[in-house]
């Protein structure tokens, strides 16, 4: 795109010619004369005219219109003077001459005027397309912006590259107020002078300082950046000139295009933090109620068993029953810190795997020990497919993840039931999966199982609805991906997979004894 | 224990002292409590316990500064219960002399036998030129090792390290260290062949290598030889 040079002289240029061109027109007009003297006399004279027509029209075509004038009324003085007989006098003798004369001089003008106009006509079209390209050109610069700074970024550029002016921008701080340091030039802070002038533009949604009625002393011109539902700050313009009538449409549109995508950007900064705000809202909301609860529930049983067992001791088998009660609670409640203790983790991003070499054996050995109470009631069989090479994980968060799948599991599954682990390898991916023979997942439960806090409506244990979403984090924090599906069969399946690449393990080294 | 085994609780929360001491006087053993390391280390000077048992969150010190300070002189059984349950400081507390590691909460019926294997493994002479672990026996002297009287074929990198962690039965042994003692320094970072090695060492001596009962994962942190 060109870019448009705006000069004070520019539009009046039209209608003013320089004293330059007066001069010109004049000397042409004059040698023009001088060399047709040769053709002076009887049968010459008439073509000494084409030939000043011709020049007039030529002179047309680069010339303001006053030279033009100037030059057409001048060759037909200089015609009837120095050509048409007698010679040498503003008298003419012949009445064809008087009517030919006439006609020169309208037609010198008429074609001095139109092939200007012709001229101002086609510089005016060229000028609107392209004031219209760097409209486009900005309004597709704009769209491309995907956040405030590159919007912002992409305005004082195309300010730069049309109007040869520096700006900045004073945006408000999110609150409806004005803040005090610039954006864009944020070693800059505004002068207490004009950040009131900025501030008044602000509130007032009027233009101040130069070339304004406003504060006009200043150097720089203030514009209101506001859109129809908010106002997004000030735009500080150092101006070299003044910008002329048709030209200030052409500025305002410009400078409008900007604030609405500035409005356009706040606005999504303003409904982003409105969801997060809702967000966190309904977070504390859950956290609390189901805290709340989930603690009572444990801490009533070991109250109450404990309870028991100091005013009535004797009866050893009830005794047995309540010993067993208080340590089932103990170990729901340490389960719920520990997954409180995860979330909080995983949330402020203190999540970093140490991955190392491990033996699937190992890690599911190691659920299925920590698990040990909770699977007297079930079946679980784990099927590890052979030649399974060692897998680089970080042990203890893929432990946590895999014991709170299963754990998951036996929370729908009905007693006696199987639950089936089984690990393969495939194309650099270790894939974990656990499948039980509950109810499986409803619709709803397919989309959120792996949302933070959310419970299915069937959930009979209770928890807080953290224990797969852990699990998504911490299988995440290993760049894998974990998935909920219903088995044919009925009954839940979830599948994590992780990818880990083959160890290379130097046979030689294995063998050499 | 014939003559009472004393153990000495170092820990700053009175709830957890009680707890472990209701436990241990019932097992028979003496008890004394110290709730600052400073006078932990003052108690282990003055009682001579036959065990430590100690936090690592104490008031006035850190547990493993109060680790290092003891292990200058205090050669019996030290073990660790803290509520400090990541890979790195149960591997820096083994690294600093501890026998074992605890982390809270844990079952009382797992940490008396820890305490017990603890001090069993702290009396036995250190150079038994044959060890019977269970259908296990291990020469020593002529580099054999026998599961159910009959020989079994061992490479002999395999036979260092099951002896490492035989001798050091009931013992946590770190990655870090078996990989030294058996390997050599530029091995550390190469837990993958320790991995490999054990595994080839379960499919021969374990009955179930997939559920292993003897050569016991310390997930994260290393190996254990079982009791």
């Amino acid at each position: 795109m060109r870019p448009i040079v705006v000069k004070s002289t520019r539009v009046r240029s039209f209608f003013k010619s320089g004293v330059r061109d007066y001069l010109i027109a004049v000397l042409i007009v004059a040698v023009t004369g001088f060399l047709c003297i040769p053709l002076s006399g009887a049968s010459g004279y008439h073509v000494v005219s084409f030939i000043l027509l011709f020049i007039v029209t030529i002179l047309a075509t680069f010339m303001g219109t006053g030279a033009v004038l100037m030059a057409s009324t001048l060759s037909a003085v200089v015609w009837n003077f120095f050509f048409i007989p007698p010679q040498f006098t503003f008298h003419i003798d012949k009445t064809e001459d008087i009517l030919i004369f006439g006609l020169f001089f309208i037609i010198a003008l008429l074609n001095g005027v139109l092939t200007t106009r012709v001229r101002r006509q086609e510089k005016l079209a060229v000028e609107r397309e392209e004031r219209t390209n760097s409209l486009f050109g900005l309004t597709k610069e704009l769209s491309k912006a995907g956040n405030l700074n590159e919007v912002l970024s992409v305005s004082v550029k195309q300010i730069e590259m049309n109007f040869n002016s520096e700006s900045f921008f004073v945006l408000q701080d999110g609150n409806k107020a004005l803040s005090r340091s610039s954006r864009l030039q944020l070693n800059k802070v505004l002068s207490p002078e004009d950040y009131q002038i900025a501030e008044w533009v602000f509130v007032n949604n009027l233009c101040a300082g130069k070339y304004t009625d406003n504060y006009s002393g200043n150097p720089m011109t203030f514009y209101p950046m506001s859109g129809s539902i908010l106002s997004s700050g000030v735009l500080v313009v150092r101006h070299d000139f003044y910008l002329e009538s048709d030209f200030i449409s052409f500025w305002n549109t410009f400078i409008t295009l900007i604030s609405n995508a500035l409005e356009r950007e706040f606005l999504r900064e303003l409904a982003n933090k409105a969801r997060f705000l809702d967000e966190s809202d309904k977070l504390y909301k859950t956290l609390f109620n189901s805290i709340s609860h989930e603690f009572r529930i444990p801490v009533a049983t070991i109250m109450g068993a404990a309870d028991s067992l100091i005013s009535s001791p004797g009866d050893e088998k009830m005794s047995r029953e309540l010993y067993a009660e208080i340590f089932t609670a103990s170990l729901r409640l340490n389960r719920l810190i520990e997954n409180l203790l995860n979330m909080s983790r995983l949330e402020t991003g203190r999540i970093s795997p140490r991955p190392d070499w491990h033996d699937v054996n190992d890690l599911l050995n190691k659920v299925s020990a920590d698990l040990k109470e909770e699977l007297k009631f079930y079946n679980l069989r784990i099927k590890i497919s052979k030649n399974i090479p060692l897998v680089r994980i970080d042990f203890g968060l893929i432990e946590q993840a895999v014991y709170n799948v299963v754990y998951n599991s036996l929370q729908y599954s009905p007693h006696g039931s199987e639950i089936l682990v089984k690990a393969n390898y495939r194309n650099n991916f270790l894939v974990l999966s656990v499948e039980d023979n509950g109810p499986g997942f409803n619709e709803a439960s397919l989309k959120n199982i792996f949302n933070k806090f959310y419970r299915t409506d069937v959930t009979k244990t209770g928890g807080l609805g953290l224990g797969l979403s852990i699990v998504k984090g911490f299988v995440e924090a290993h760049n894998g991906t974990v998935s909920a599906e219903n088995r044919k069969t009925g009954g839940a399946k979830i599948k994590i997979s992780i990818p880990s690449e083959n160890p290379n393990i130097n046979p030689k080294f294995i063998s050499n004894e | 224990m014939n003559n009472q085994e004393s153990v000495l609780i170092i820990d700053d929360e009175l709830p957890i002292r009680r707890l472990l001491e209701i436990n241990l006087t019932a097992n028979g053993f003496g008890v004394i409590q110290s709730s600052c390391g400073k006078d932990g280390i003052t108690d282990a000077a003055s009682h001579n316990p036959s065990l430590i048992i100690l936090d690592l969150g104490l008031p006035d010190m850190d547990g493993i500064t109060v680790l290092k300070n003891l292990r200058e002189w205090f050669f019996k059984p030290v073990i660790v219960l803290s509520v400090r349950n990541s890979e790195e400081d149960i591997i820096e507390a083994l690294d600093s002399g501890a026998n074992d590691y605890l982390t809270k909460p844990f079952r009382s019926g797992e940490l008396l036998a820890r305490i017990r294997a603890a001090i069993r493994a702290g009396e036995k002479s250190e150079n038994e030129p044959v060890i019977n672990i269970r259908n296990l026996e291990i020469d020593f002297i002529n580099h054999t090792l026998k599961k159910n009287r009959k020989i079994v074929k061992l490479t002999s990198t395999e036979f260092s390290l099951i002896s490492l962690l035989a001798k050091n039965q009931g013992r946590v042994l770190t990655h870090q260290y078996l990989l030294k003692s058996v390997w050599g320094y530029s091995y550390i970072e190469h837990t993958q062949y320790l991995r490999v090695f054990i595994a080839q060492l379960r499919k021969k001596i374990e009955d179930d290598p997939a559920v292993p009962e003897l050569l016991i994962t310390e997930s994260g942190i290393g190996y254990r030889f079982a009791e």
